[in-house]
């Protein structure tokens, strides 16, 4: 396992940050989150366009950069970390996902990967809804049902949609699209009705929900790290009793409880993109069969990384408001946008109680 | 330098050969709760493991060690613990000893000291904790007297594990009466078998006794047995601790891994399983046990930012990993009774506790020793985050 950046992702990371410098500063992020669709669409068209970030994950063929989850989780990262609204995850891992199925699906990767490529379209995913697939063959499949909580929904053009075990691609046009107002203003949300909706099969809806869970680990584990230092450099700066407030032990040890959640995140959270990176470039050269033994299982670690990076998440920004007191109570501060985002992250996930069935499962753990 | 897999395989080999006969009985003996086990019989591994240069793997060798890598170092811990191979007996002189003297001592004292230790024949403990001074370490008052050719000790160390077989003991005490604090200590090397030491077994709560009071009446060391000058003896305490990288904790994850299995085992066995609230906890152990092993791999081994006075979590990898895994052992151990139910309530003859019975009482000692978890949070706090200390 890989735990550190290749020299790649290091310059992409460095590119990001000084993106997120400059076009993500706090005012920028809270004038995006009251805008009409929930984020800035020159902002996204610039990460797409300048960076060329919403062509990453698209394979070089449909006008991508052909690269998988280790380079998509950093701006998924750098974006989490200053919370940047923006459908650049479901947008992402719909890229990876279509990727993927290219081969046995290629007409929804023919159709939608160049529009996910040039940034035009975005995508969303429709996962663990009320959602039916009826037709027979290929090209008179429809979806019908609803998706209550489909995040980035609003404003995708591309929803992949779960029915059973199946994945399909559905163009928003074809379904009616209700956007919402949500408790994490940061990342917006649509309910979305399916009424025999054209659907194109994608494949299986396995990898999108592993690389979905795998992708908010990992942006759950920066933004925590983000809500770490920010409390830190508050405990340092903030006086009472004629001292910095971080040199009472009541705070400081609890301050060393969140280092260590954090750290224990960000490594489980690397696992698991390592993981999904290695998974998908074993499933590109499947011929090869070369899949390594020592490599852990998706099946596991996705559910374990969503469920310890989301929860360390909440852990760390409730800690935030509480250690920067009366201020970290206020709208004024940011910490009530990560509480917030923490929470709603957990919350889409699903019950910690359905995870540990599903980990205990895949692991062999528990009765079947 | 081996290639990695090609050294795990002679591991492998090695431990599968070597832990046959005479040794089969110590699969799975002595550690936490149980080093009273088999102790000659361990002490006789030790020699084994020596004879066949498994001990020093870190070491230079132009100090007789293998100069092996990090990555070899952890696929030895690994093997060790994954064959049940027992506690090792000279951990305390391989780990803690032996690289104080390739940081501090002179060449006779590493020529002179680390052939037993590589050896497997000369056994180590350690003089740190006192009853006085435990989290406070510098409040030592062990005192020593130098007169002539040799120190003269008068005091008393606490917890002190595996005196009653070590030969020789590494003694923090105080060796300038006017100095304060960590100031005027020294490191000296201290004979166990001479009529100034007196050894009393600790009885702890499992009814079993790993440490020890050792009390000091005139004890002597020799005057050339000191590590560094005379009143450095904290700085030679602490670099030691400094450098220890815990690569011991993968082999350590792999003992926690069999003990998991056991606990599982009993939960299917008995049913316990099937009720919701302890297969939740089990699940999380096992979440718990995945979370520490990434951990462990993604920040043991590399090394720190490395200007002194930048805060960077990355320096106190050890004292991290340590928050996670002490707490986590302590619910296995109380996952362990829970599972058996009723069942745990009841002792062998003689007070023979069960594994699960003394996982659940020796792991409260698992936040306590080696620097208690308030300490570790201190220095996590200080050292990592760069907070600032607290009036003391």
């Amino acid at each position: 396992m890989e735990f550190a950046d290749s020299a790649e992702q290091s310059d992409l990371r460095s590119a990001v940050r000084a993106f997120v410098r400059r076009h993500a500063t706090p005012d920028q992020v809270r004038a995006a989150m009251a805008g009409p669709t929930g984020y800035d669409p020159k902002i996204w068209e610039r990460l797409a366009t300048e960076l060329g970030l919403a062509a990453l994950a698209v394979p070089e063929r449909f006008g991508g950069a052909g690269a998988g989850p280790g380079e998509v989780a950093v701006p998924v990262e750098e974006f989490g970390r200053v919370l940047l609204p923006s459908p650049y995850l479901s947008s992402a891992v719909a890229a990876l996902v279509l990727a993927g199925a290219a081969a046995e699906c290629p007409d929804a990767a023919g159709r939608y990967l160049p529009g996910l490529a040039d940034g035009s379209v975005t995508g969303a995913l429709v996962l663990g809804a009320d959602v039916t697939a009826d037709g027979g063959t290929a090209d008179d499949r429809t979806v019908t049902g609803t998706g209550r909580n489909v995040v980035d929904g609003a404003a995708a053009g591309l929803l992949l949609v779960q029915a059973g075990a199946e994945l399909f691609a559905v163009a928003a046009s074809d379904a009616a699209v209700e956007p919402l107002e949500t408790l994490d203003q940061t990342r917006r949300q649509a309910a979305i009705q399916f009424d025999r909706a054209r659907a194109m099969p994608a494949g299986s809806a396995a990898p999108a929900i592993a690389l979905y869970r795998v992708l908010l680990a990992a942006e759950c584990a920066a933004a925590a790290e983000q809500c770490l230092g920010v409390t830190v450099d508050y405990l340092k700066t903030r006086r009472q009793f004629g001292r910095p407030i971080g040199s009472f032990q009541a705070l400081r040890h609890r301050a060393a409880d969140l280092a260590v959640a954090v750290s224990s995140a960000k490594a489980t959270a690397r696992a698991a993109v390592w993981t999904a990176a290695t998974n998908t470039a074993a499933d590109n050269t499947r011929a090869s069969n070369t899949a390594s033994a020592e490599s852990a299982d998706l099946s596991v670690l996705a559910p374990l990384a969503a469920l310890h990076c989301s929860r360390t998440f909440l852990q760390v920004a409730g800690e935030m408001i509480q250690l920067h007191g009366g201020i970290g109570f206020t709208w004024e501060h940011e910490a009530h946008m990560y509480f917030k985002r923490a929470k709603s992250t957990q919350l889409l996930l699903g019950p910690a109680s359905a995870l540990r069935a599903e980990i205990g499962g895949a692991a062999g753990l528990l009765p079947a | 330098m081996p290639d990695a897999d090609a050294f795990r395989a002679d591991v492998r080999g090695w431990l599968s050969a070597n832990l046959t006969g005479e040794f089969a009985p110590l699969v799975g003996s002595g550690g936490p709760g149980r080093e009273h086990e088999f102790v000659q019989e361990r002490m006789a591994w030790e020699r084994r493991l020596g004879a066949d240069s498994w001990i020093g793997l870190a070491w230079p060798e132009s100090d007789g060690g293998r100069g092996l890598p990090w990555r070899h170092q952890v696929i030895f811990h690994e093997e060790y613990a994954r064959a049940g191979a027992p506690a090792r007996v000279g951990h305390i002189g391989e780990q803690l000893l032996g690289p104080t003297l390739l940081m501090f001592g002179t060449a006779e004292q590493r020529a002179r000291f680390l052939p037993g230790i590589l050896a497997g024949t000369q056994l180590w403990c350690q003089g740190y904790s006192e009853p006085g001074a435990g989290s406070d370490l510098a409040a030592v008052s062990t005192r020593a007297r130098l007169d002539g050719d040799q120190w003269h000790l008068d005091g008393q160390k606490v917890w002190t594990s595996l005196a009653q077989f070590a030969d020789w003991c590494f003694v923090l005490a105080r060796t300038d009466p006017a100095a304060e604090r960590h100031h005027g200590l020294s490191y000296l090397l201290v004979p166990m078998r001479q009529p100034g030491i007196e050894i009393r077994p600790i009885v702890q709560l499992t009814g079993t006794s790993e440490f020890n009071e050792v009390f000091f009446d005139d004890a002597r060391a020799a005057a050339a047995d000191i590590v560094g000058a005379p009143g450095d003896g904290w700085r030679v305490a602490m670099g030691t601790l400094a450098v220890e990288r815990g690569v011991s904790t993968f082999g350590q994850q792999m003992g926690f891994q069999r003990e998991f299995e056991a606990v599982l085992a009993t939960a299917r066995a008995n049913g316990a399983i099937d009720d919701p609230d302890l297969s939740a906890r089990i699940v999380e152990a096992w979440v718990g046990l995945q979370v520490m092993r990434y951990t462990a791999m993604a920040t043991l081994g590399r090394p720190a930012a490395d200007s002194p006075g930048t805060a960077d979590v990355a320096r106190t990898v050890a004292n991290v990993n340590k928050l996670l895994w002490a707490p986590w052992h302590q619910r296995l151990g109380e996952l362990a009774v829970d599972v058996a139910g009723a069942a745990a309530t009841i002792a062998g003859p003689g007070y023979d506790l069960d594994h699960g019975q003394r996982l659940f009482l020796y792991t409260r000692a698992d936040t306590i020793y080696g620097g208690s978890n308030e300490i570790q949070r201190n220095i996590v706090a200080e050292r990592g985050l760069g907070l600032p200390r607290d009036p003391r």
